[in-house]
């Protein structure tokens, strides 16, 4: 059974990509990332990377995340700002009730689309 | 069996509306084919309710569904995604309600389908074409616009121009910011500014109309107090239904009638707690993406965020 099916599905998902999406926009570190950024669009795509990264329905690329992040490596997103969001993402899952060997796998899986998404 | 148009596409046991129509050749875009991208969406007469329950209250209201989540029993007709056919309206009415902004009626010649608080697109002789949110109920028999004259606007600037009885061609109606009542005792809250008045009367005056039982706050900012119009007949309206707060708010100048601010921090300030209220966003651009930023952050669901943002014209 996965991860996603595991924490309750896609109605935890829902709750969940709204907590996520919270804690990045409330972190300096990254919330002048999203300023500009259409939140109903993006909530959907935070929604369908949680749920893959925790094994859920959901297709997700590498080239999906180059190409969603090449206006933010303009900006300048760096390693600092990934660790940020897979950071957050362990606190959420943790926050669903994923432990901390779920929360290592789902890390590793974010880990390989780093270089995806800093364009390199 | 799926009704597409002319076509008829009968499903095998089991199959979904997806691959059914991927097994007859129709072209339709697809993604996760388990219920999450939402890329597969269409629109039918009642479709099987499972394959609507991830969706948005206002999608399910007009029989959106996810293909790859909907096995129908008996017949499922679907909705091609062509336009909507042009329809011939007569102004009825023109007023000016406040420094630039004229509320005018129009009476369409044939019926005009919509739900209070979508928009219209108002069809100018030269083929320009411009969007105005709709302030009045279908049982009004007569569509409200409220048009705010753009400097050098093309579309704005003929509308103002025009006297009772002059011709205006219209299509629609669009748009996912209405009243949809699956629960009538939620609290509802209805942000605007300037001509986002428009949506929010008719969604306020429509979820009344349907028995809405729940509060529902009514929040209307402007720059300052000679900008907001349409106060007596908000009044008149809050008289006659408990439930039914305005507000009213400005940047500068505020009178004893209104609040002075930041129509964001207002809305979070006048709204009290978030977690269970649904929220109809309505005005430019930049302030329906502030006001949702922040009742976001301030704890309100995003599902629960309704918000048809007004966008400059294409250039």
């Amino acid at each position: 059974m996965s991860l996603y099916a595991r924490l309750g599905g896609e109605p935890a998902f829902q709750t969940a990509v709204d907590i996520f999406y919270r804690r990045m926009l409330s972190d300096d570190r990254v919330a002048r990332f999203f300023d500009d950024v259409d939140m109903e669009g993006q909530i959907a795509k935070q929604k369908a990377f949680l749920t893959f990264v925790t094994g859920g329905p959901a297709e997700y690329t590498g080239q999906d995340m180059r190409a969603a992040h090449a206006e933010l490596v303009k900006l300048g997103i760096a390693d600092e700002h990934v660790d940020v969001v897979i950071e957050h993402l362990g606190a959420v899952l943790t926050e669903l009730g994923a432990d901390a060997k779920d929360v290592g796998e789902v890390a590793a899986l974010a880990e390989s689309v780093r270089d995806q998404v800093l364009g390199r | 069996m799926l009704s597409l148009g002319a076509q008829e596409i009968p499903l095998l046991e089991g199959e979904t509306v997806l691959e059914g129509l991927e097994r007859s050749g129709v072209d339709v875009a697809s993604g996760c084919r388990a219920g999450t991208c939402c890329k597969c969406m269409l629109r039918a007469d009642s479709p099987p309710p499972e394959s609507q329950s991830t969706l948005r209250p206002t999608l399910r209201a007009q029989g959106y569904f996810l293909a790859c989540q909907a096995r129908p029993e008996g017949r499922l007709t679907l909705h091609s995604a062509e336009a909507p056919t042009p329809v011939d309206t007569r102004v009825e009415e023109i007023e000016h309600v406040a420094e630039g902004v004229a509320r005018i009626l129009l009476r369409p010649s044939t019926p005009f389908p919509f739900r209070p608080g979508q928009y219209l697109d108002v069809l100018h002789p030269d083929g320009h074409a411009r969007s105005y949110s709709i302030a009045s109920l279908p049982s009004d028999g007569v569509l409200e616009l409220h048009v705010r004259e753009i400097p050098n606007g093309r579309v704005s600037g003929w509308l103002h121009g025009r006297v009772q009885g002059d011709d205006v061609r219209i299509r629609g109606a669009f748009g996912q910011c209405f009243h949809v009542a699956d629960d009538p005792r939620k609290k509802l809250l209805l942000v605007g500014a300037g001509t986002g008045l428009a949506p929010l009367l008719g969604i306020a005056r429509d979820a009344l109309s349907q028995g809405h039982a729940g509060p529902i706050d009514l929040i209307h900012g402007g720059l300052e107090p000679g900008r907001l119009y349409l106060r007596e007949e908000l009044s008149r309206l809050a008289e006659q239904a408990p439930q039914l707060r305005i507000h009213h708010c400005v940047l500068r100048r505020a009178t004893q009638h209104e609040h002075e601010g930041q129509l964001d921090e207002l809305a979070v300030r006048l709204a009290g707690p978030l977690a269970s209220v649904r929220a109809f966003l309505c005005g430019d651009g930049e302030i329906v993406h502030k006001l949702r930023r922040k009742l976001f952050l301030a704890g309100m669901p995003s599902a629960e965020i309704l918000a048809d943002p007004f966008l400059p014209a294409p250039a």
